[in-house]
């Protein structure tokens, strides 16, 4: 099924209007060049604060909306504050912590579940029904048994994510190539052997994967642990701040959040490209 | 054969086999945590199906679903706009990107701040939070596109209406469902969170005030309660998407075939 190969393509410049980078020249404006993304992006981003700030000096929300100025004031004054920095860095801490610990846990688990039959039909039932359930759903109970403090941070951010990176495993193990697994046994590998050097690599890509999915949600975690349970960190940083009516406090430290998500979502994609620059679904983008 | 039967059976009775393990382990349980399980059923039968089924269910799963559907419907007609129109799109797709790292539940002190402890903010949390997913997928849905489907449009001259409800938005649509289940999620986390914080209505704020009252048993009800609505919403939405996407799932069995 090769529709394109017999189809002049592209003529119609005007109608088109979703085109890759050089077909928008028609216009006069290549909306793809880097400079014009910044210079848009940039442009975007000043709309959206003015839009802000217009709201918040019309009064349209009473008193709950800070102006620009003020969040940005508040903003670097916390930049200053070594308490701001002691829960910034307890809130990441306590994500790449439990990461690590979710990664571990998840391979061992997804190895031992992917690998021997039988493990896998007594679990499925309860992967597939908690699966979908989400951490907050427990976290009375964590909050009930460890209190407000770092440990049920820790216990929540591991119900949250080793379970689904121990789903992602298994699914690398069954993706396993059945003729490279027979062909490590027709070499004599043993058991463990074929496990670390056949079923390991080949399940990587799903590893990477589970660590780009899990390291925000991780940080998620953290956050609603600080928010609703209490715990140390950002999360309760922004609590005190909300209920202190400390509104400006509240925007900066959300904004504070924001960034951190994103440097969290492509720090993790980026570190699973390194790891698994090897791998043919990884290859396809060098040029 | 006989392996693949005694694995069937495995998987059918292991999860009663656990709940008959909780029950037997739990029934002389004085700890103050883990309270027997035959407790945490009557509870459960108390609170949820006579006390506040009215005053606490109804409410949380009203919010839920206001929330999602508006999510949904939002998340798709922003992405589409912002995926067809190419100065839009470059304005406000790396502030978008800022906003989607927002931990979903973050945004509800704000929202506190904006519109107070009532309903509305509630279902503008959950809205707010859960626009995202679908938002983002409907824009990659879109911009992943065949080529060649684009060029059978041209060669059609198909005008930009047909071109974009019965070819761009179709073809989009199993990135679009994927990213409404995502959205189904972070609606379910919010719609908890915003009754987790500070307010004495809903599911969520009833397990929560529990657990401050060391009610155990009534507090795992409450997760009891919460799990099954996780797991009950997750299984509807595959399928009503299953049956939306029958075409694309049948499509794809016959390309694994061929």
């Amino acid at each position: 099924m090769k529709r394109s190969s017999t189809v002049p393509s592209r003529r119609d410049g005007q109608t088109l209007s979703q085109k890759p980078g050089n077909q928008n020249e028609a216009r006069g404006i290549n909306y793809e060049s880097p400079a014009a993304k910044f210079g848009f992006g940039i442009l975007g981003a000043v709309l959206l604060l003015g839009l802000w700030q217009f709201a918040a000096i019309r009064g349209t929300f009473g008193n709950g909306l800070p102006t620009v100025s003020a969040t940005l004031i508040e903003l670097f004054a916390l930049f200053g504050n070594p308490e701001f920095w002691t829960d910034t860095f307890t809130t990441i801490w306590l994500a790449v912590l439990g990461m690590v610990i979710a990664v571990v846990a998840g391979v061992m688990l997804g190895l031992l579940i992917g690998t021997i039959d039988w493990v896998r039909y007594a679990t499925l039932a309860v992967t597939e029904f908690f699966k979908p359930i989400p951490p907050i759903v427990v976290l009375p109970l964590c909050v009930m048994i460890w209190g407000p403090t770092n440990t049920m941070a820790l216990a929540l951010v591991l119900l949250g994510t080793v379970l689904s990176t121990t789903i992602q495993v298994i699914a690398g193990v069954n993706d396993t190539d059945p003729v490279a697994l027979s062909t490590a046994r027709s070499y004599g590998m043993g058991r463990v052997e074929r496990l670390l050097r056949v079923t390991l690599p080949s399940a990587s890509p799903y590893i990477g994967t589970s660590v780009r999915i899990g390291a925000p949600a991780a940080l998620i975690i953290v956050v609603v642990a600080g928010l609703l349970g209490g715990a140390p960190g950002l999360g309760s940083a922004i609590y005190r701040s909300q209920s202190a009516g400390d509104f400006p406090q509240t925007y900066a430290l959300v904004l504070v959040l924001g960034v951190l998500g994103l440097v969290a979502q492509n720090l993790s994609s980026m570190i699973e490209r390194r790891v698994l620059h090897w791998h043919p679904a990884f290859r396809e983008d060098v040029k | 054969m006989k392996r693949h039967l005694f694995n069937l059976a495995l998987a059918i009775t292991a999860p009663f086999v656990l709940i008959l393990a909780w029950f037997k382990a739990s029934s002389q349980s004085t700890n103050a945590f883990f309270p027997p399980l035959s407790d945490i059923l009557v509870r459960f039968a108390d609170l949820w199906i006579f006390e506040h089924f009215v005053s606490d269910i109804i409410p949380s799963m009203r919010n839920l679903i206001i929330g999602f559907a508006l999510a949904a419907v939002l998340g798709v007609v922003i992405g589409f706009i912002l995926a067809t129109v190419p100065v839009l799109r470059v304005l406000f797709e790396p502030s978008l990107h800022l906003l989607r790292g927002i931990p979903p539940v973050a945004l509800v002190p704000i929202l506190i701040t904006l519109v107070g402890f009532t309903d509305q903010m509630r279902i503008s949390s959950i809205v707010i939070a859960a626009v995202f997913p679908t938002l983002i997928a409907t824009m990659d849905g879109i911009k992943a596109v065949d080529a060649s489907l684009k060029d059978v449009c041209t060669v059609y001259r198909l005008d930009r209406k047909d071109r974009l409800l019965s070819v761009y938005l179709p073809s989009a649509s199993p990135q679009i469902a994927a990213g409404m289940q995502v959205s189904l999620l972070v609606a379910f986390i919010v719609m908890i969170a915003s009754e987790m914080m500070g307010t004495a209505q809903g599911i969520g704020a009833m397990t929560l005030l529990a657990q401050q009252t060391f009610m155990a048993a009534d507090m795992w009800a409450g997760i009891l309660l919460l799990g099954l609505i996780g797991f009950l919403s997750n299984v509807l939405f595959d399928l009503v998407k299953n049956r939306a996407l029958s075409w694309y799932i049948g499509s794809k069995k016959m390309e694994k075939v061929s």
